[in-house]
């Protein structure tokens, strides 16, 4: 047997290239369905995992499945705007307690989530610089954000105008950074966290300019009397703010009224829940709740029939690649008949040739479930950080 | 064995000591409070008194409603557990920070709807196209008695909320709390009653929950007790003063002798009301307040 081993890793290894490619390909048919199937089973944990961490998400009436994804993963699908009277509606049910979400705008591609602090203590999320939130105009950097920009405690970071087509619409603020996270492994890595109003200044619902009351320029003024002053259009809106401009900045309206894109409900307990459930269901409230983990689960059954039909290709594709490499053995045995009758010739029985194929054959199964052992592990590696870049 | 013992009746007790350790680490983790002015303060710490843990930061020398918390300042609010506010755009710094909105209990919610809308105040708009009035409300809302006793109560009910085992205390707090409230009251409507066909003016415009909860038509003038007003000023009370009916001006402060000479020239008496926003040098807020009250009932200027 140690002569037949011996002469069968000889064989395989003088006929490099064939060798390789055959244990390449066998490897891979064996590592696509299981890579996908993990690939698929992480994918899942995750987003359920996100999904339950969250008991309830009160929106506009719309799709709950981009409520839930603008909310959880801030992937800013569109939907329309609820008003932040809405929190105080729902906290004063005593239900529990409710945290704003305003999630619209990009700084350097990164969603700028508007929200406040409770969002940081429900979410469990750490400093690993800086501090929190204190002032209007601060931001505070997911780990991921601090890292592919290279961005730290001090810099600074500007949000995107909305669109090019209407650049007016929008005021780029320019942000400190006051704080970087811990790394999470959620979607709050790839965020860049600020107050609601900082957010309804970028949207132009807040301002800061000089005292139009001490303007002395007649070119910056409209009217003015006794008690009102109109400014024109040519007044300086900060686009930064400051300790010396902090006390400019001012919303004009009701705060209530201004917009935010979803509300995250933190209830007492399950009791409280299935009562505010009931009452929107009830129609007491305008908006609509949802169970994140109802939702995700309801889009997961949707990828699990996605990866039956992978399967199935997968396997006719295995079937159709066995049949391929049974044929080139096949062949490649007929090729070798001079080299099997010299064999016969020197005093190797049948038995010992059928030994001899048996073992390349072996060896080279083996080979390719090693590699598709390999690929798996190197998979376990990065798949974390594949589903987050591309799939939550 | 004799060892064995000793060891053990060593471990019982020392296990004994450390559960004691542990209680008395849970029974000191109080809930913690802070307030944006003093009467919030009062409140709390006659309502919560030992079973909470209440803080009090406001310098002495400014006007709580305007003053602005440093960076450790405001980490003191964001960290508290009940962040009392007055409501009524009261404390304009909260504007423009980021605070955890769960822990924010406005105390005037309850009658917000009572709120007196500010008249006369410097607006300014953006473009022809529509005006945009600073809204703002009066916010001394404590002056109006019933509204105090009204911010108490939601003080008391977010304690009991948080303390729910010590409910039968808060309450017995609360209950004295508000026989002390509702004694003012009695006490500012005596003192209103004596001053009908009297003209009063508020030196600064602080006093309209008072003018409206008492029935006192109070106009108010934007006087500073330490700076002699402009000529402009001196023009705008006289159109309002009837020099021929007897006339009185409500201070926060004392005003300085040139102004109390100009404003008797004008026949107006000076009363001094202390709305006591922040903490007094000296007494509390009741004996504040009952000392303003018994100036007015007594008429002592």
């Amino acid at each position: 047997m140690k002569q037949s081993f011996y002469l069968a890793i000889k064989y395989l290894v003088f006929y490099k290239f064939r060798t390789s490619v055959l244990v390449l390909s066998i490897g891979l048919i064996l590592f696509l369905p299981i890579g996908l199937q993990r690939l698929i089973a992480e994918s899942e944990q995750q987003m359920l995992l996100r999904a339950d961490a969250t008991p309830l998400v009160i929106g506009a009436k719309g799709s709950s499945t981009d409520l839930v994804i603008n909310t959880l993963y801030f992937e800013q699908e569109e939907i329309e705007p609820i008003k932040l009277l809405e929190v105080e509606a729902l906290n004063s049910t005593e239900l529990g307690y409710a945290i704003p979400i305003l999630s619209v705008f990009k700084a350097r591609g990164f969603p700028i989530v508007g929200t406040d602090l409770d969002y940081f203590s429900y979410r469990k999320l750490t400093l690993i610089n800086g501090r929190n939130l204190q002032y209007v105009g601060e931001c505070v950097l997911g780990s991921e954000v601090a890292k592919k920009l290279g961005l730290s405690v001090g810099d600074a970071i500007v949000s995107s105008p909305e669109n090019f087509i209407d650049l007016a619409g929008v005021y780029p603020l320019k942000m400190k950074i006051v704080g970087v996270l811990e790394l999470s492994n959620t979607p709050d890595d790839t965020a860049v966290f600020t107050d609601l109003k900082t957010n309804w200044i970028i949207m132009g619902l807040g301002h800061g300019h000089q005292d139009l009351q001490k303007i002395e320029d007649p070119t910056l003024i409209l009217k003015r009397d006794s008690t009102k002053v109109t400014a024109s259009s040519k007044v300086f809106m900060f686009n930064e703010i400051n300790a010396e401009n902090l006390d400019t900045f001012h919303f004009h309206g009701s705060l209530e009224e201004y917009p935010i894109t979803s509300i995250l409900f933190v209830p007492n307990d399950v009791k409280s829940a299935t009562i505010l459930r009931g009452r929107f269901g009830a129609k007491e409230m305008e908006e609509q709740i949802v169970v994140p983990s109802a939702v995700v689960e309801n889009l997961l059954q949707t990828i699990f029939r996605i990866k039956r039909i992978f399967n199935m290709v997968f396997t006719l594709v295995g079937i159709a690649t066995l049949i391929i490499i049974g044929l080139i053995v096949v062949l490649t045995l007929r090729l070798r008949k001079e080299e099997l009758f010299t064999m016969f010739t020197i005093g190797s029985n049948r038995y010992k040739t059928i030994e001899i194929i048996g073992f390349e054959l072996l060896m080279m199964i083996l080979l390719s479930v090693s590699i598709a052992s390999v690929l798996y592990g190197i998979t376990g590696f990065f798949i974390e950080e594949f589903i987050r870049q591309f799939i939550i | 064995m004799n060892r064995i013992v000793v060891i053990f009746i060593i471990m019982i007790l020392f296990s004994c000591g450390k559960e004691d350790a542990k209680k008395t680490i849970i029974k000191n983790e109080k809930v913690s409070v802070i307030t944006v002015n003093y009467p919030l303060h009062y409140f709390a710490d006659r309502i919560g008194g030992d079973l909470i843990s209440l803080q009090y930061i406001i310098p002495a020398d400014v006007d709580p409603a305007y003053w602005n918390p440093n960076e450790e300042e405001l980490s003191l609010y964001q960290s508290t557990d009940i962040i009392l506010v007055n409501g009524a755009d009261y404390a304009k710094w909260m504007e423009n920070v980021s605070l955890p909105t769960s822990r924010i209990v406005n105390t005037s919610a309850s009658f917000k709807d009572e709120l007196l809308p500010l008249k006369n105040v410097a607006s300014h708009s953006h473009g022809p196209e529509g005006e945009h009035q600073h809204k703002g409300v009066a916010f001394t809302t404590w002056l109006d008695f019933e509204f105090a006793i009204k911010q108490a109560e939601a003080i008391k009910d977010i304690l009991i909320k948080k303390l729910p085992k010590e409910k039968l205390v808060l309450d017995d707090n609360f209950n004295q709390l508000k026989e002390d409230l509702e004694a003012l009251d009695k006490l500012m409507l005596e003192g209103a009653s004596k001053l009908k066909g009297v003209n009063v003016f508020g030196s600064h415009p602080v006093y309209q929950y008072l003018s409206r909860g008492y029935n006192l038509k109070i106009k108010s003038v934007h006087f500073e007790p330490d700076t002699f007003p402009t000529d402009e000023q001196w023009r705008g009370l006289e159109r309002i003063v009837d020099k021929s009916q007897e006339n009185l001006m409500l201070w926060e402060g004392k005003p300085n002798k040139k102004i109390e000479n100009k404003l008797l020239e004008l026949n107006i008496d000076i009363l001094v009301f202390d709305p006591c926003a922040n903490m007094p040098a000296e007494g509390d807020f009741l004996d504040v307040m009952e000392d303003n009250l018994i100036r007015v009932r007594d008429r002592v200027y």
